[in-house]
């Protein structure tokens, strides 16, 4: 069950195949951390909130591996993003479940354990 | 119906007072996330898929507050995550009933026991016990994707109850749902001695793991016809009665996606409870700056397409029974008869 089209790894290069708003884009809805390359090479992991590409000066927002922040970063500092972090949203613990239960089906007699 | 006199009273003039005053957007409830941590993890569920660093996370007391203070909604509900979770619950709580906030406190009941008898609350016309049941024991652990959750849910319920407290259900059905299991389901709850219960067909989250499962618009209306055509008189609702008539297809309400504003450790989300466009710093900025007419059913949106989930379509019949005597005739009627 785990997703397929999960970007998890991603390491995309931009403006060859992919614009910069499209990868914000997609980091944006990345439920798991990224690595954001600032135009100057320094780097800042970890989870972009919210991206607001609707006014004058276009920026994301990003809370650090450690949670700290919110750090707002422009898009015209942005030189790289890459999806560093384990994607949370591609399904393992519900294919852990579906597993255990299918198990515990074989096994008349056991329930699948709790968290599963 | 169930909802006490007081809140309705509380909820009728709040909206009176925004309609006299020609508001035309305005918030019915907020949707207070103090967290996104949770100690299950549902199937249907896409509100919890986060980095370790966010779900450790949460909001102060005081940042709920200043939200709560900020919208003026007069319902508050608090999912989550699991508020219980949430190491100040209590003194969140406490606060908003201090304000006369109606607080539905959203809980899937693993920890509620503990807390009663901790006495970390009291007992309050102000606050309810939403507890998260999605059918009878066997439905109900299928979807929350653990044996024994129903076992434990059950008699927190009735510990809450024999303290006094208000307690009703939150129910989310899916594709695949049994009518008659469900009513059954009804049933069970009212013999639980529930105040009153709250369904919902479930949002198809991108991000919920199973992706499957999801009710499609026409399918919805079949499973509701099914389910609630014939209600027994003793099965009590705590929603709108033209909620349930549009969920059985008996009524096309267009989306209030601002009804239901939804606050976070990342701000104000847009547009919805549902949808996870960006976030706005301030109440006022989600209101004026977020594009409403890219959302709800008649705009195309295909996010929006298939979605009939109470905080989007609850706001539109409450407005819808205050916008016209045929409105509050009709919700009347039915709360009054117990048919949609």
């Amino acid at each position: 069950m785990t997703d397929p089209e999960s970007l998890e790894g991603w390491v995309p290069e931009i403006g060859t195949r992919v614009s910069l708003e499209e990868v914000i884009d997609r980091a944006f809805d990345y439920r798991g951390n990224v690595t954001v390359v600032r135009a100057d090479g320094s780097e800042l992991e970890g989870y972009v909130f919210n991206r607001n590409r609707d006014v004058r000066v276009p920026f994301i927002q990003v809370f650090d591996r450690a949670g700290d922040g919110p750090y707002d970063i422009l898009y015209s500092d942005i030189r790289a993003i890459r999806f560093t972090g384990k994607d949370t949203a591609a399904g393992g613990s519900y294919a852990a479940w579906l597993r255990a239960k299918q198990a515990s089906k074989q096994r008349p007699g056991t329930t699948p354990a709790p968290g599963a | 119906m169930s909802v006490p006199l007081s809140q309705m009273w509380a909820v009728a003039s709040y909206v009176v007072t925004q309609r006299l005053a020609g508001r035309t957007r305005y918030p019915l409830v907020l949707m207070l996330e103090p967290l996104f941590r949770c100690n299950l993890a549902c199937a249907g569920c896409g509100k919890i898929q986060y980095p370790a660093q966010i779900l450790r996370k949460h909001l102060t007391v005081e940042q709920c507050l200043s939200a709560v203070d900020e919208c003026g909604a007069p319902i508050v509900s608090i999912p989550g995550g699991e508020p219980l979770m949430y190491p100040e619950i209590g003194r969140l709580v406490k606060e908003l009933v201090a304000r006369k906030k109606y607080v539905y406190l959203c809980t899937n009941a693993l920890l509620l026991t503990a807390k009663l008898e901790d006495g970390v609350f009291e007992p309050s016309k102000y606050l309810s016990f939403s507890i998260h049941m999605d059918g009878l024991r066997d439905e109900h652990d299928e979807a929350v994707c653990r044996e024994g959750v129903y076992d434990e849910a059950v008699p927190a319920i009735r510990e809450a109850l024999r303290r006094g407290f208000r307690v009703t259900t939150n129910t989310t059905l899916f594709d695949g749902a049994n009518p008659l299991r469900v009513r059954e389901f009804f049933d069970a709850m009212m013999d639980l001695g529930v105040e009153g219960m709250m369904v919902s067909p479930g949002y198809s989250y991108a991000k919920a793991p199973d992706q499957e499962h999801f009710l499609r618009r026409r399918r919805a209306h079949e499973l509701f016809t099914q389910i609630l055509s014939g209600p027994k008189r003793r099965w009590k609702f705590n929603q709108s009665p033209l909620f349930l008539q549009f969920l059985m297809g008996k009524r096309d309400f267009e989306c209030t996606p601002w009804g239901n504003p939804t606050y976070n450790m990342f701000g104000w989300q847009r547009p919805c409870y549902l949808l996870q466009e960006g976030y706005a710093a301030t109440f006022q900025e989600l209101m004026e700056t977020t594009q409403w007419e890219h959302y709800g059913r008649k705009s195309g949106n295909e996010k929006c397409r298939d979605c009939m989930v109470h905080c989007g379509y609850e706001p539109t019949a409450v407005n819808h029974t205050f916008a016209s005597w045929r409105g509050f005739r009709d919700t009347v009627a039915a709360t009054v008869t117990g048919r949609f």
